[in-house]
């Protein structure tokens, strides 16, 4: 069948958002398989002859590699064979850097190449008959170490005392200073001045249920691989692998099935795919790994660790704040391999939810050995929220003022939207003060001060936290030239193809590699809105396949996109078979098109008699094998692809400015917790997430998100903390140590929601999911107000776990020495 | 982790000297002694098997003496690596006697590192704590055994 394809770019002005099954929580079509144990994981996939890969990985965090001898592990009857890093060097080339120098320096490959610079890195790969006998051979493996000095301080990396990346020189990967406004002058003529030393925020990482993994086949007569994998945006996974495998792009076809979660995880496996495809190259069978847990943890990827110095806030008498000044150190782990962009993604939402003027972020990224990092719910956005709302609280503490009245008089107003940050980027929609008085609302604010009475008379501690957050949806990939203009990246682009078949049922084929977010319910529900069927009628085919020629350059699951960019391009696609199908239908029934109507499955005249109609069974037999009559030049196709490409322009890169993500979600949230005073253990007794991510396609896909999303935050405030010693090693390397919240952890949650569609789009949507930095903050402003009579620490820590709020209950002028306010 | 006692030994000074500086002897005491090689008088090399309570870890062992004050003190460092782990330890003890026993105070600084360590830090105290006592407990068994084949 042949196809059309067809783009577009939106304008600012758009129509009413369609409806029919748009706003109805209608069966997801993922479940039925997913909870009979039916769902095709990339593990489930068998193929004849296959190996299974283990990796070889660095006890130490530092070190030169002396030798490798893989003659023990070969020689173990059913090894099929190894892979070292000294032969990765020669067969392929370091992967593509995104920094200016001193960052693009950096020598990256899938196996470690005469030095290990984190604990985990792999440094050889085994492959044998089975999962247990390639990890029995790996321990055959002889290695010898030459061990370095260790670094695992990021501000200690700055000193470059010890430095990883012998070629790069220094520790760096990227610095600059983004100054937006005249935050001087801001400073100058503030009635007060608050000044923070030290805010941290922790490394923490999703931890999604199915591990990460891939069989790959290589096919020797034409070069071609096939990877059966869990890879969740495979266009950009193809950039990093194609160039350092030394092959064309398309001779790697990423093929997925259901997906155990993502949140950016699943991004960064480039160095571990290419390791498979060599090996399955090397030994002319496919090979298979799926990633132990305890690897997950060590060596996967884990979250941006960003540390804020020198924090300077303008304040005036009124509370109105007018900006602020910062240095930010973000620790990227041992290899930027999604980064710098870490450096530029938090400037989306330079001024969170506030309407700050003038703003300065003197920002340096540096590597130590520790993971490597990759984007993680919320990534590099959700610590520089955490800043901005630990910036209101300290402010609202040590002047004074109370948070709820503080954030108000900041909040940017729903009446100026949309609203132009100090950057460029455009906030489209919102009204975050009536999204926390619903918040507060679902807490009992009103009666908080009866509470904490009655939790005091239990030797309680109850306190009270607000987080504010914007979910930035959509990414402007021109913001990398921010970072580096000469980066050939920019805008954002996904695919989809709608066609009806020969026997009438409508084929929708996504790019955007679902991970359990309900992709192919939501498209049926837009598909059939559009087309008029049930959405029973509309097969959304799982998964992802390079080869169903459906994806675009930056298909994916991230950044809060798939309601938007996902859905745009479902419904392109859609409206070109519509408008196929009305004018079919016309030519059939003799009819003008602006007669027929598209309902219940079939093709009508509008109040025609009632056999003057065509079931789509009718219209996809036509085309595909009843078209003898049609004349020559009327030759439709029920088959379309769509690439949608959201419109940003380009970006300044003198000014640093430009838009850099499309839509704005809002996420307010309010937690209630209990601290100990004798153990600091902390109970989140009570919990509200309010969410406006404009118009709800499936609004119980949405409060799963919320679910999700708070649950992740939750366990980041209180418990997840990859934890490291001096020595490198990672402290809480498995669920023992790194309590991930249970059903039982999580508090009674309340959500509450409000739509502001979105103007940007035709379906009024936002992307949404990525809100959990809300709750972060939540818990963390809490823990401040519930600590006020207990000599007020302020706390400075994005994650605390008992241990530290005891420690602030012990000596809370030890913190409190981190602030100090001038007043004029 | 730091760990130290004081353990009565039934034998006298020089017998206990000679079993516990004997390397050959020491091989015997450890558990999961699978080989063992001596370099010198002042440098041995085991390969063990480690019983920590996740499973068996294979470490090499490199030992060195630091330092002895015939018959009442010596140090030794301990060097392994192994699949996942590596161990740093140094160790010393003082004899005394009194009378027909002898008092052994003994302390020993141990570093896990590696994944393997990670893991198991919660559970390691108590895993070191039992192989302390066996070890002593199998000290006790041979200098005692050496006390009366000298006597």
């Amino acid at each position: 069948m042949s196809e059309t394809t067809a783009s577009t770019t939106v304008t600012e002005k758009v129509a009413a958002p369609e409806k029919g099954y748009i706003g109805l929580s209608v069966p997801r079509k993922e479940d039925k398989r997913l909870v009979q144990g039916q769902g095709v994981f990339f593990d489930d996939v068998r193929r004849h002859g296959m190996g299974y890969v283990h990796f070889v990985r660095s006890p130490y965090a530092h070190a030169k590699i002396v030798s490798i001898d893989v003659t023990a592990a070969l020689a173990l009857e059913g090894v099929y064979g190894t892979l070292t890093g000294d032969e990765v060097a020669i067969q392929t080339d370091p992967f593509f850097e995104m920094s200016v120098a001193p960052g693009n320096q950096i020598r990256d490959y899938a196996l470690a190449v005469g030095k290990v610079r984190f604990q985990g890195e792999p440094v050889a790969a085994v492959c044998a008959a089975t999962r247990e006998l390639a990890s029995d051979a790996a321990e055959l493996v002889a290695v010898e170490y030459e061990p370095l000095d260790v670094l695992v301080d990021g501000q200690e990396a700055l000193k470059d005392d010890v430095v990883l990346h012998d070629e790069a020189g220094t520790n760096v990967v990227w610095s600059g200073v983004f100054d937006w406004g005249d935050v001087d002058t801001a400073l100058a003529e503030a009635d007060h001045v608050v000044k923070i030393k030290k805010l941290h925020f922790h490394r923490f990482s999703s931890t999604p249920l199915e591990c990460s993994g891939a069989l790959v086949e290589y096919e020797r007569g034409t070069g071609q691989w096939t990877l059966h994998c869990n890879h969740q945006m495979p266009g950009v996974g193809a950039i990093w692998m194609a160039p350092a495998l030394r092959t064309g792009i398309d001779k790697l076809r990423f093929v997925t099935h259901d997906i155990g979660g993502g949140f950016g995880n699943k991004i960064c496996l480039h160095p571990y795919y290419v390791t498979l495809c060599l090996l399955a190259r090397k030994l002319g069978r496919p090979v298979q790994w799926t990633e132990w847990r305890t690897d997950q943890h060590l060596a996967n990827a884990h979250g941006n660790e960003r540390t804020f110095l020198d924090v300077e806030v303008a304040v005036k008498a009124d509370g109105t704040m007018t900006g602020f000044k910062v240095k930010a150190v973000d620790d990227c782990g041992a290899f930027p391999r999604y980064e710098p962009l870490g450096c530029i993604i938090w400037a989306q939402v330079t001024p969170g939810c506030y309407d700050w003027r003038n703003i300065q972020v003197d920002f340096t990224q540096v590597v130590t050995n520790k993971s490597p990092v990759s984007p993680n719910r919320g990534y590099s956005r959700m610590q520089h929220l955490w800043l901005t709302e630990r910036i209101i609280d300290i402010v609202a503490a040590e002047l004074g003022f109370d948070p709820v009245e503080l954030r108000k008089r900041n909040y940017v107003k729903a009446e100026q939207m949309p609203y132009e940050t100090p950057n460029g980027c455009v906030y489209d929609s919102g009204d975050y003060a009536r999204c926390l008085d619903i918040a507060l609302d679902l807490v009992g604010y009103d009666s908080i001060e009866a509470k904490r009475a009655e939790a005091a008379a239990r030797g309680k501690l109850l306190g009270v936290g607000i987080g504010s957050t914007l979910d930035s949806g959509t990414n402007n990939f021109g913001q990398s030239q921010l970072l580096n203009p000469e980066l050939q990246f920019s805008g954002n682009n996904e695919a989809a193809t709608v066609k009806l078949d020969i026997f009438g049922e409508v084929v929708v084929t996504l790019g955007t590699v679902p991970q359990g977010q309900g992709h192919e319910t939501t498209s049926a529900q837009l598909v059939a809105s559009l087309i008029g069927c049930s959405p029973d009628q509309v097969h959304v085919r799982p998964g992802h396949d390079t080869w169903f020629n459906s994806h675009a350059g930056f298909s994916g699951t991230y950044a809060s996109q798939f309601a938007v960019t996902g859905l745009m391009a479902v419904r392109g696609a859609a409206l070109l078979l519509r408008d196929e199908m009305v004018s079919l239908a016309a030519f059939v029934l003799g009819a003008p098109e602006e007669a027929i109507e598209l309902s219940d499955g079939f093709a009508r005249i509008k109040d025609g008699p009632p056999e003057a109609a065509l079931p789509f069974m009718a219209l996809g037999a036509i085309v595909n094998a009843n078209n003898a009559f049609l004349p020559p030049d009327f030759n439709p196709t029920l088959n379309h692809r769509f690439v949608y490409r959201p419109y940003f322009g380009v970006v300044d890169t003198e000014k640093k400015m430009g838009k850099l993500t499309l839509t704005y979600a809002t996420q307010i949230h309010a937690a209630v917790i209990e601290v100990d005073r004798e153990t600091g253990v902390v109970e989140v007794v009570d919990y509200a997430a309010v969410d406006d991510c404009g118009t709800r396609i499936h609004p119980q896909i949405v409060e799963g998100q919320v679910h999700g999303a708070t649950a992740h935050a939750l366990g980041a405030a209180i418990h997840e903390d990859f934890v490291y010693d001096e020595d490198g090693t990672l402290l809480t390397a498995n669920f023992y140590d790194y309590h991930v919240p249970h059903t039982l952890d999580m508090p009674p949650l309340k959500t509450g929601f409000i739509e502001s569609p979105s103007p940007t789009n035709e379906l009024g949507t936002k992307g949404m999911g990525e809100g959990g930095g809300a709750g972060i903050h939540a818990v963390c402003a809490a823990v401040q107000d519930a600590l006020r009579p207990a000599g007020a620490p302020i706390v400075y820590d994005s994650c605390n776990p008992y241990w530290r709020i005891w420690e602030m209950l012990q000596d809370p002028e030890a913190t409190r020495a981190n602030v100090e306010v001038v007043s004029r | 982790m730091k760990v130290e006692g004081v353990k009565a030994l039934t034998a006298p000074r020089d017998v206990v000297w000679a079993v516990v500086n004997d390397p050959a002897q020491m091989a015997k005491l450890m558990p999961g002694v699978e080989s063992f090689e001596i370099a010198d008088d002042r440098h041995w090399q085991a390969k063990v098997k480690i019983p920590l309570g996740l499973g068996g870890l294979r470490m090499t062992i490199a030992f060195e003496k630091l330092e002895e004050r015939p018959p009442e003190f010596a140090s030794l460092s301990a060097k392994g690596n192994g699949v996942g782990a590596l161990l740093n330890m140094t160790t010393a003890f003082t004899l005394s006697e009194t009378g027909e026993t002898t008092s052994m105070k003994w302390e020993a600084d141990v570093r896990i590192a590696g994944p393997v360590g990670a893991m198991g830090q919660r559970v390691l105290q108590p895993i070191v704590n039992q192989q302390v006592g066996n070890v002593l407990a199998a000290l006790e068994t041979q200098v005692v055994a050496a006390a009366q084949a000298s006597s």
